[in-house]
């Protein structure tokens, strides 16, 4: 018997609708003949039969939505695998309603096996009823299990992910597993054994510390997280002008005014109007969280790679006040003194690459915030206003956003807010609290 | 009634604290999950409350009482006619067993982090749950759900119990005085267990049963035995013997019965045992709600890991189809909680062990010599005698035999049933056996230690062989009994 579970087959999903179940009870099907359709955020997927049978039991209805793992039907893959296992004698027909609890005192005819074989044999996602035992009056011991997994493995290449290797129960991805279950998960952290002399020199650096933290962090972000970015540009002059104006009085106070004040004020104030992207999402109980704070993430780089300090409550500062923050934070991210303290609790993040240069990209989310902004360089463009080529100073801007809970036209409105917030910095002023 | 608006939030709720409700309640809390343990009388369940354990307390009174009978041939001299038996004594010292009981599976719930409520549990839909706590009413809201509600007498309308005359077997046991006259309608494992302790309380004993034997659990043989016990403690076992009518009249119930072999007859007795199956408790629990199917009769049927049509409520014990038994419904648990908790677990083995503690006692795992054969296997089956074994007669005990049933091809166990003193504790090693898939030869080769009962086992599987030591082997290869 054997249990077809729902496989996550989309990298870390937690569930699926079933949008068709193609077979009935007591249908026979075939190896790989297709089940079911299931749909996931994105993807339609056919599952099919992990092994020849009949299907004794169906769980699940269309339209359902169940969790990886359920079991969605039962497969009678006995019948055939069974003849050749052991010697039935002609008369015995086993009246076996599948799967019952307990069956009461039938079915003695299984294949011969300790309860700790049985066990391991589970664990392993093999059907201990397919496999010929070695053991002594054809018990199936540990070893045949073994042999077993190595001969389907081996049958099965296809379907085995490099990432498996070193897979102490290398049947996952068996044919009598759930085929589709083998999703490749990646592993940072992992190095792969590859020959590679053959190739040149290769130098392997030890994946650790925070490169490897954050490695983990952007894996779980864009596994979690549909992506999608939009892209804009935004006019600068007349916050240069603006900027130019007020910097003597910085100067005077030993503030460093740069522009990313300014921009978390224009966030802030467009944050308050679109409130969905200073939101996350709980996925233990499927709530939106909508955050009536602001805590900016300032994505700054260190030499051993990007941290993000947070600007607290940035909503209730001055723009000399942010400025000085935003130094201060930068000179402890440099000097490798933060605290967890100074890096938690964002609600959405600004990465500024602008000072070193790029047209556009497409940063990933600070999980579990919904949308990230990246700054890129500003620089002297040709543009059209009223008809008439003019240069002015330009600056673009990227913006990834959490598909799950925003759309496109929220995105592009929000930018637009931005970009009116910025491009006559005089509206800063009339909004501010 | 008000539905509160407020749902707690759980992992998992569990409904009914009996032996599987709540061995998965404790499994899921060391497994990390949140639990809720709804049970609307006290836990334990039927087995601990008012089914295994009292009835188990009041067959070992009785059979010390009787023993008391036979002790003077072994040269212990009492005055037997001084001996009485003080009912109302008994109950307080099994009502302190059953709360000692009782105050253990408490104190293990908390300890595993298990939330435990007092209520009658109903769905409200398939992630909600309601419980009536006297006056109250809670709402639950769970990610899965096992159901263990358990089952209760089958008592039909013309035998209706008024717990005075006509008793079930919860009313049985707590009674405060030996009947004189007992009827018993039923001859199954309950009602012979019981029907026998209160044969050797004093009790005048009638057992009244449709089939044409008693105890169709088990194999004829073995339950011929019993038979050959209950007539020499006096009592009467009417069998292809139906009831078809009951009257009280003068503190007695009535009772017209019709046989082929004696037509009509009137058995009259003080009190009346009803004990003639048990039902689900699966009507009032709202199943249709959560969209959980059951079968004609009221089970709810399941996978081999416990989930019914609704992939995440799962049901276990006395409410799933199959035998009714503590054992079985603790092992469904457990399997419950380790697949809620991600363990690749399954109820997978036919090996379901069972236990009747009348006089002899019977018990066995796997088929018996019928079942084999009818399955198509060619059988050796030998049986070994009590009254071969020294232990046995040294104790006093030499009625009974154990049996084993083996396959001629390959020698594998197919059965392991033995009728005798301390059957229930000699069956531990046939479960053992046929779970590790042993072959006779397994036993036969195992030393088993002198002098105990075990040897019945070791002689049994030697007699298989051909060789048992301490019988005349009836010939050399298959030998039957
Ligand atoms: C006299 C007698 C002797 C027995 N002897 C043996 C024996 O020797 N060996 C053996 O293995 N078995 C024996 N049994 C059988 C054994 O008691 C049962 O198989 C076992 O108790 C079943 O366990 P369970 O967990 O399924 O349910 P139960 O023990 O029936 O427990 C179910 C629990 O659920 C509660 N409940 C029901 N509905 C609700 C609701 N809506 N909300 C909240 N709570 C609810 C009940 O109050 C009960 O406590 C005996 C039974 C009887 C009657």
């Amino acid at each position: 018997m054997v249990e077809f579970k729902l496989p996550d087959v989309g990298e870390g999903m937690h569930e699926g609708e079933i949008v068709k179940v193609l077979v009935h009870t007591g249908e026979s099907v075939q190896q790989d003949q297709p089940l079911l359709e299931v749909q996931t955020d994105k993807v339609n997927a056919e599952l099919s039969a992990p092994v020849t049978g009949i299907i004794r039991e169906i769980f699940i209805a269309e339209g359902e939505t169940v969790e990886v793992g359920t079991t969605l039907l039962v497969i009678d893959a006995g019948t055939e695998a069974k003849k050749e296992e052991t010697k039935l004698p002609e008369k015995v027909v086993s009246p076996d309603k599948t799967v019952h609890f307990a069956p009461a005192r039938a079915d003695h005819r299984r294949s011969l096996a300790t309860p700790y074989v049985r066990q391991l044999a589970r664990e392993m996602k093999l059907d201990i009823e397919l496999i010929t035992g070695t053991g002594a009056a054809g018990r199936v011991t540990e070893e045949d299990l073994r042999q077993f997994a190595n001969r389907l493995q081996k049958s099965a290449p296809a379907k085995f992910p490099t990432s498996a290797i070193g897979n102490e129960h290398p049947l996952e991805a068996s044919a009598v597993a759930v085929e589709t279950e083998a999703v490749v998960q990646p592993k940072t952290g992992i190095a792969p054994r590859v020959a590679t002399s053959s190739q040149g020199e290769i130098e392997r650096l030890p994946l650790k510390g925070i490169r490897k933290k954050i490695a983990e962090h952007m894996v779980k972000s864009v596994t979690i997280i549909p992506h999608v970015t939009s892209v804009d540009e935004l006019e600068m002059d007349q916050l240069r002008a603006l900027r130019e104006k007020v910097k003597p009085h910085a100067d005077k106070r030993n503030i460093k005014l740069t522009f990313l004040p300014f921009f978390i004020k224009a966030l802030v104030i467009a944050l308050k109007e679109f409130p969905m992207l200073n939101a996350s999402i709980d996925d233990s109980t499927n709530e939106i969280l909508l955050k009536r704070f602001y805590h900016i993430g300032i994505a700054t780089d260190t030499s051993e790679g990007l941290i993000v300090p947070v600007i607290k409550d940035a909503d209730h500062k001055s723009i000399f006040q942010l400025a000085e923050e935003i130094e201060q934070l930068a000179r402890l991210a440099r000097e490798g003194k933060l605290t967890m303290e100074h890096i938690t609790g964002g609600t959405f993040t600004i990465s500024n690459v602008g000072p070193i240069g790029g047209l556009q990209a497409t940063p990933i989310i600070n999980h579990p915030e919904v949308a990230i902004i990246s700054l890129h360089k500003m620089e002297k463009r040709w543009v059209v206003r009223e008809d008439e080529g003019v240069i002015r100073w330009m600056m673009n801007l990227s913006l990834s956003f959490d598909h799950r809970l925003i759309d496109g036209v929220t995105a592009v409105r929000f930018t637009n807010r931005i970009k009116e917030l910025l491009e006559d910095p005089n509206l800063l002023f009339a909004e501010m609290v | 009634m008000v539905v509160g608006e407020v749902a707690v939030e759980t992992d998992v709720v569990v409904i009914g604290g009996g032996p599987g409700g709540y061995a998965a309640a404790i499994r899921l809390g060391q497994l990390g999950k949140s639990v809720v343990l709804i049970e609307k009388e006290v836990l334990g369940g039927v087995c601990l409350n008012r089914g295994c354990i009292p009835s188990k307390a009041l067959i070992h009174t009785a059979g010390e009482y009787h023993k008391l009978r036979s002790l003077n041939k072994l040269g212990i001299q009492l005055p037997i006619e001084k001996a009485t038996f003080h009912m109302p004594s008994w109950q307080t010292w099994k009502s302190s067993v059953v709360a000692q009981l009782n105050k253990g599976v408490d104190y293990l719930c908390q300890a595993n982090g298990v939330t435990v409520v007092k209520g009658t549990a109903t769905f409200l839909s398939s992630d909600r749950i309601g419980v009536e706590t006297g006056g109250d009413f809670e709402t639950y809201k769970f990610k899965q759900a096992i159901i263990a509600t358990g089952s209760r007498p089958f008592i039909p309308s013309f035998l209706k119990t008024d717990g005075e005359y006509m008793l079930d077997s919860t009313d049985m046991l707590a009674l405060d005085q030996v009947p004189e006259t007992l009827a018993i309608i039923g001859g199954g494992y309950i009602g012979m267990e019981l029907g026998m302790a209160f044969a050797k309380l004093g009790s005048q004993v009638t057992v009244i049963e449709a089939a044409e034997r008693i105890l169709l659990q088990t194999a004829a043989h073995l339950s011929q035995e019993v038979l050959k016990q209950a007539k020499q403690l006096g009592m009467t076992v009417k069998v292809a013997t139906k009831v078809e009518k009951t009257e009280l009249a003068d503190g007695r119930v009535s009772l017209a019965c019709t046989s082929e072999k004696n037509g009509s007859e009137i058995i009259t007795a003080h009190k009346t045992l009803v004990t003639i199956g048990r039902v689900p408790n699966t009507g009032e629990l709202g199943l249709a709600q959560a969209g959980v199917e059951m079968d004609e009769r009221g089970y709810i049927p399941v996978t081999s890991t416990g989930r019914t049509n609704k992939a995440h409520i799962y049901a276990i014990g006395d409410v799933t189809p199959g035998p009714a038994l503590a054992h079985r419904a603790t092992k469904q648990g457990i399997v419950a909680a380790e697949v809620i908790a991600g363990l690749p677990s399954s109820v997978d083995s036919p090996f379901v062990p069972y236990v009747i503690f009348t006089e002899p006692q019977i018990a066995g795992v796997g088929m018996t010599r019928e079942e084999a054969e009818l399955q198509g296997y060619k059988v050796k089956v030998a049986a070994f005698p009590y009254r071969a074994n020294g232990r046995a007669l040294a104790i006093d005990e030499g009625e009974g035999f154990a049996e084993v049933i083996v396959d001629q091809e390959s020698h594998l166990l197919l059965g392991m049933h033995v009728v005798g003193a301390d059957a229930s504790n000699l069956i531990g090693e046939g479960v053992l056996a046929l779970e590790l898939a042993a072959r006779v030869e397994d036993v036969a080769l195992t030393m088993h230690p002198h002098p105990t009962l075990s040897e019945v086992w070791l002689e049994a599987a030697e007699a298989v062989l051909g060789h048992a030591i301490h019988i005349v082997n009836q010939s050399k290869g298959a030998v039957s009994k």
